[in-house]
């Protein structure tokens, strides 16, 4: 999970420093109390290797015993003269190294596809598009939350595996959302004690570099009620599949799927048999209960009762925002359009006559079939080419109604082109959004 | 079948050098990938066992470069089995098996030619493997 972190105390140099700045193995690590503690946020990435390295893998290296690099900056005091260090540690040198996870153990999570016409890139992972491929996160019927919903037995103090040793529940993790099933926690445990094997860094391509946490909760059997609660199994959990194609804070519910479907490999959306993988290993879920298990058997463990439990009525609230943000839909216009049987000559009459650069192609239902511009006609008559057919752009970029202005203008200048057809999911032409009208708004 | 990997370099890519050493051999060559461009061309491609060395024998001779391609490498102390990369995989040669472990199957897999999996590893334990001439020379 992205919202994990370690804190660490790396003790005082002589002269001692108060650290403005620091960096781990290149990556920036942020200096957010005294002089010498820091934190190693999980997503912030090395800036040598960015979207390769970051601060989960410096984690990873600290936790499997591996030496790292420090470098340290400050403006120096009258009390801390330093201003510069460099060093080389291990976690034997660190004073405290505890991870300090914000939020952790979903209770679980959308499933993911790409409605796109491209590849997308994504903290879900690579989504192929046209919904050719989904993924999904979580282990459904062995998630904690998920066994105990109403929170019974977690809550702060509740002892739980936590990256291959002992560590507590701290809190209700950030995002926590207990009415809509998507409860999270807060963690803390013993860093120097845990290992590899069950703290990984991890690289999403074009994203960047977050954190696999191994966590479980055990679940004391304490009533009836908790009996029958953690006997849920994966065909009672269910989860929307989500178009990520959609950059949106709401992105579109395209079908709801057990975490039974998700396993099996293969969901249904409308007509549509894609196939689907996780991003959160099963395998390593199932080794944490099982020596889970084995610790309370051993006697190495002791469950505990919550000092407070989770709470399970707060509402996870939208950004607060003082500015619109402007969609497509604000700026498109009406599309000039032609059909498919029209002469090269009539279209160059209506690109003058309506002045425009961008004649847009539509066949029956007005869908659409390719895109022609003024600079295509121009080639064309350079050329002796009478035929649509010899001029039209087939592969057209297209934008959709709801989609941020800012992430078309993007894909405008990507594609070195300076308008996209709006379209809506059944290839229907809604209208056209041009570069103009988008530097006329963004003030670009 | 056997996998070979064929190169082509710019100065032979435009002649039908498949197409002649099917006819002149008579052996049929299976085409499983191809990228070809003016600037050259690589071909992964499936022929019978028999026919493997007077194939490679006649591709060499008209210029191609020519290898058993070793497809990819997971490294298993990296790979956590969270399967990222099955849907990716076009031929399905990434599955998961009963012990939710990711298993790859390396008679399948495209390799250098698709490589569709290695940027979605998370944890980057697959690699596609750069292939060289030299590891032909056992087939000799």
């Amino acid at each position: 999970m992205c919202s994990s972190g370690a804190i660490i105390n790396v003790g005082h140099s002589d002269p001692p420093i108060k650290i403005e700045q620091a960096w781990i193995n290149d990556v920036p690590v942020c200096h957010p109390g005294a002089a010498v503690d820091l934190y190693i946020g999980a997503t912030v990435m090395s800036e040598r290797q960015p979207f390769e390295y970051g601060g989960g893998h410096v984690i990873e290296d600290l936790v499997g015993g591996k030496e790292v690099e420090l470098k340290a900056t400050a403006y120096g005091t009258d009390c801390y003269p330093r201003t510069q260090v460099n060093t080389r540690l291990t976690r034997d040198d660190l004073n405290q190294f505890y991870l300090l996870n914000f939020r952790n153990c979903y209770q679980r999570y959308d499933c993911a596809v790409n409605g796109r016409e491209e590849t997308i890139y994504t903290y879900m992972g690579k989504l192929l598009p046209r919904l050719r491929n989904a993924t999904f996160s979580g282990a459904g019927e062995l998630n904690p939350l998920m066994n105990d919903p109403d929170y019974e037995t977690i809550g702060i103090g509740t002892r739980i595996f936590l990256g291959g040793t002992q560590g507590f529940v701290i809190g209700e993790g950030t995002q926590h959302d207990p009415q809509n099933r998507f409860g999270t926690i807060m963690v803390r445990g013993d860093a120097k004690k845990m290992g590899p094997e069950f703290l990984r860094g991890a690289s999403f391509t074009r994203y960047g570099t977050t954190l696999y946490v191994g966590l479980g909760i055990p679940i004391p059997i304490l009533n009836e009620g908790l009996a029958k609660k953690t006997a849920i199994r994966d065909e009672e959990i269910f989860t929307s599949v989500v178009d990520y194609g959609v950059p949106r804070r709401n992105r579109p519910k395209l079908a709801t799927v057990s975490y039974k479907e998700l396993k099996s490999g293969k969901i249904t959306v409308g007509d549509q048999r894609i196939r689907v993988s996780s991003l959160s290993s099963l395998k390593t879920a199932r080794k944490i209960a099982g020596t889970l298990k084995s610790w309370i058997q051993n006697g190495e463990f002791f469950l505990t009762a919550p000092v407070e439990r989770l709470p399970v009525d707060t509402v996870f609230k939208p950004m607060r925002r003082l500015e619109e943000t402007p969609f497509v839909a604000n700026v498109m216009q009406k599309a000039v359009t032609c059909s498919e049987s029209e002469a090269v000559q009539a279209i160059a009459e209506r690109i003058v006559t309506r002045s425009v650069n961008h004649i847009v192609v539509v066949g029956g239902d007005s869908r659409l079939t390719g895109i022609v511009t003024s600079w295509d006609i121009t080639r064309a008559l350079a050329q002796g080419k009478k035929a649509l057919a010899d001029i039209v752009t087939r592969r057209v970029i297209t934008a959709r109604l709801d989609e941020p202005l800012e992430t078309a203008s993007k894909r405008m200048a990507q594609h070195n082109i300076s308008a996209l057809p709006v379209i809506d999911n059944e290839n229907k032409v809604l209208g056209i959004v041009t570069a103009e009208d988008v530097s006329k708004l963004l003030g670009r | 079948m056997v996998r070979i990997l064929l190169r082509f370099s710019e100065k032979i890519v435009e002649q039908p050098i498949i197409s002649q050493i099917i006819l002149e051999l008579k052996v049929p060559i299976n085409i499983i990938t191809a990228h070809v461009n003016s600037k050259g061309g690589e071909v992964l491609a499936e022929v019978p066992d028999e026919a493997l060395e007077k194939l490679i024998k006649e591709f060499r001779k008209q210029g191609a470069t020519v290898s058993i391609p070793k497809l990819i490498e997971v490294d298993s102390e990296k790979c956590v089995s969270c399967g990222a990369c099955i849907t990716l995989c076009p031929v399905e040669a990434i599955t998961m098996d009963e012990d939710a472990s990711v298993v790859f199957n390396k008679e399948k897999c495209l390799g250098s030619t698709c490589s569709a999996c290695v940027d979605a590893c998370p944890s980057r334990a697959i690699k596609s493997v750069k292939q060289n001439n030299t590891e032909l020379n056992s087939a000799h």
